[in-house]
């Protein structure tokens, strides 16, 4: 490549030709190519000092002449991604998500982009966009740097959590718990999951920190195995809060481990302070049907369902208790939703395939077994 | 009068003969009306379940067995009507006396120890006719005696073995070792077989259990799944590879010929319960034959489409279309029930 001064000569000489031969809209084409060369000019200088600030790890330069590189060269795709980097590690998050939102139109196939992106977008309160996108980074396939990929998990389960995906998220956040992180954030998030509250950390409100905090403790001394530290935690939390919703459902779904034998009447407890839980009326409904009782399960389980269509535990729960009745085309109909919301939930595919094949669906069960199978292999363990 | 209340009056009549100054209950028992059930259903695997001692016979056949395995050395001997498990290093010796031997064929060892359960490192192999690793043990590395003696059972696991391999020593999801008995009696399946023996002992119409013929494929294999585990089970257990062979109700139902409502393919149609599987392959060709030929009968209300006729052969099906499939290590064989068919060198699939 020529050094700028020179280039910039022999374009004026070149203009001066093709005036003379081709009139004026030679003259304009020389005018744009003359102000392209100076441009290009101005972009690898830009590019050069942006490196120069980058490599001698001065942040606050480099900001600035990134912004200016990628303003002069648009396409140049590493200045998008270190500008947004940047921003994000300074937290400019606004200009992080603009940043990666051009990085990612002209490489869609890079993880790493739609993650920060999606990073961004949580810090800015974009959070339906943050969740799509931290998903999109999360595609089949896609390999992150293992720290950037625990990030991405952790703010993902946040927003799984505000989106109701209290299950999926419930699974992200364990290992960061069991992994012996205490971060306060990490504390309310499974907070908010364990009481089932569809939010993010920030957006807790004041009156309820107290009993997201908690929560979050009990949560984490369970998750940790500490049976003391949880009793003790229950104790607490019940006794502060023996009317907030969801405090006896989370003591329920704990005692189903300890003392199974005390969990209906837990989610009856739930039920009575907390009559809209679909969640505890879906789960009663499932331990009744388990039990044997399923004339009782079934008008939980219907309530639950219509009281929620959009969520899948609760349609899962009628779609189970109608197999045990026999009304297989119903069960299939309620499972299938079921599938449709939360498809990565293995014991949904499971009890739909064994649905259809109550129903002699022959191929329906057939393929849906298959689907199983595969998400089972795909899918980590128990645990 | 319909057939059911017909068979219970026949019940009645048969209670109150009157044999003996005995206490009618005292002789009635579910063999008085259905004998050939209940007599052969005891003789079974299922009917035995699990050896006591005195009466372990397998152990008896075999007074002295040895294995050695990441430098433990294990020996089960037979003294008297006892025998003892004993595995033993260069830092000592750990013997246990053997009360619960799960199997009849082949033998796994519960062991007690410090108030929990245990189950033993090593079992016996009929088709070895030996000891060898307990299967899902293979890759337990013993730091110590304890560890190296056998893998400790949860409360759940424990329930789950003492339920499948006896009866009423579980009740409310509790162990109730007091009132264990060998083998998986007549009200373990039928439940309310007692209380239906019972009234008609007392010459009372009583209740009669749940008809378990009546149940179709999926709810058969989910009914003899509780002890064989269901294919939801496995998946959800994420089991797979060879070792799930032995787990006939998955294999079933990923056959292609598999449908949960068609009678046709229930564990049943091919295994009588109270008796021990037939060992020749012939004897299932008419079970095949009933989907699998011209003259097929078609089933009421059943759709599935035509079975495809095998122009190999019309005899033996099973074996080629269920090979036997060896455990991974070699220890046992199963038939595989994975319906299917088989060409050279093709993956175990699952």
């Amino acid at each position: 490549m020529l050094p700028a001064r020179r280039r910039s000569r022999v374009s004026h000489r070149a203009r001066n030709r093709t005036v003379t031969a081709r009139g004026p809209l030679a003259w304009l084409l020389l005018c744009w190519s003359v102000a392209a060369c100076a441009t290009a000019a101005q972009a690898q200088d830009l590019i050069a000092r942006a490196t120069a600030a980058r490599d001698a790890d001065n942040i606050p330069a480099a900001l600035p002449l990134y912004r200016q590189a990628v303003r002069e060269k648009p396409d140049w795709l590493e200045g998008w991604w270190f500008l947004g980097l940047f921003s994000y590690q300074s937290g400019q998050f606004a200009d992080g998500e603009r940043a990666f939102t051009e990085f990612t139109k002209l490489n869609a196939q890079a993880p790493a982009g739609w993650v920060f992106l999606g990073l961004c977008e949580y810090e800015t309160g974009d959070y339906g966009g943050a969740l799509q996108h931290l998903e999109r980074g999360f595609a089949p396939g896609a390999r992150l740097a293992p720290e950037l990929e625990q990030v991405a998990r952790f703010h993902r389960a946040l927003l799984l959590t505000r989106a109701g995906s209290f299950d999926r998220a419930r699974s992200e956040l364990k290992p960061f718990v069991g992994r012996g992180i205490r971060d306060p954030v990490l504390i309310a998030g499974i907070g908010l999951n364990a009481l089932e509250m569809p939010t993010v950390p920030q957006q807790i409100p004041a009156s309820q920190r107290d009993l997201v905090e908690m929560a979050g403790k009990t949560a984490c001394a369970w998750i940790s195995g500490n049976s003391r530290q949880t009793e003790a935690g229950f104790r607490s939390l019940l006794s502060a809060y023996p009317t907030a919703p969801s405090v006896h459902y989370l003591y329920a779904t704990y005692l189903l481990e300890s003392r199974p034998e005390a969990m209906n009447a837990e989610l009856q407890r739930e039920l009575e302070v907390n009559p809209g839980n679909a969640r505890a009326r879906a789960v009663l409904a499932l331990r009744l049907t388990l039990a044997g009782d399923v004339a009782a399960a079934v008008p939980l389980a219907a309530k639950a369902a219509a009281d929620s269509p959009g969520m899948s535990l609760a349609q899962y729960a009628y779609g189970v208790v109608l197999t045990k009745r026999g009304a297989f085309s119903d069960a299939i109909q309620h499972l299938q939703a079921a599938v449709r919301i939360d498809p990565d939930i293995l014991e949904y595919h499971t009890e739909l395939a064994t649905a259809y094949s109550d129903a002699g669906r022959y191929e329906d069960a057939r393929s849906e077994r298959q689907a199983s199978i595969k998400l089972a292999r795909e899918s980590r363990g128990p645990g | 009068m319909g057939r059911a209340s017909l068979a219970a009056a026949a019940c009645i009549a048969l209670a109150g003969a009157g044999y003996s100054a005995e206490p009618p209950a005292a002789k009635f028992t579910c063999a008085t009306c259905h004998r050939a059930e209940a007599e052969s259903q005891s003789k079974t695997a299922m009917g035995i379940g699990m050896e006591l001692p005195p009466n372990q016979t397998l152990l008896r056949a075999h007074p002295k067995l040895t294995f050695e395995r990441n430098g433990y050395t294990y020996t089960i001997e037979r003294k008297g009507d006892r025998s003892t498990y004993t595995v033993s290093d260069s830092s000592g010796t750990l013997s246990l006396p053997i009360q619960y031997a799960f199997g009849v064929h082949s033998q796994t060892f519960v062991l007690e120890y410090e108030g929990g359960f245990y189950e033993s490192m090593v079992s016996y192999y009929a088709l070895l006719k030996g000891l060898d690793v307990t299967v899902g043990n293979g890759k337990i590395q013993p730091h110590n005696l304890v560890e190296a003696m056998g893998r400790k059972n949860s409360a759940t696991e424990i329930t789950a073995c003492f339920g499948c391999h006896s009866s009423g020593a579980v009740h409310d999801g509790r162990l109730t070792l007091a009132s264990l008995q060998p083998g998986l009696t007549c009200e373990h399946c039928h439940t309310g077989a007692n209380p239906h023996m019972e009234s008609l002992a007392a010459g009372k119409p009583g209740p009669v259990p749940t008809k378990l013929g009546a149940m179709n494929a999926e709810q058969t294999s989910q009914f003899c799944g509780q002890c064989h585990r269901t294919w939801e089970e496995i998946v959800k257990l994420r089991q797979f590879g060879e070792g799930n062979v032995r787990f006939q109700p998955y294999r079933l139902a990923n056959s292609r010929c598999f449908s949960g409502d068609d009678p046709r393919i229930r564990c049943t149609a091919c295994h009588n319960p109270h008796a021990n599987p037939v060992p020749e392959a012939a004897a299932y060709d008419h079970n095949c034959l009933a989907c699998h030929s011209r003259n097929a009968p078609p089933v009421a209300g059943h759709d599935v489409p035509r079975a495809k006729i095998c122009p190999v052969a019309q005899a033996n099906c099973v074996s080629c279309h269920m090979p036997k499939v060896k455990m991974p290590g070699g220890s046992a064989l199963f038939s595989d029930h994975q319906i299917r068919i088989v060409h050279p060198g093709d993956p175990y699939p699952n």
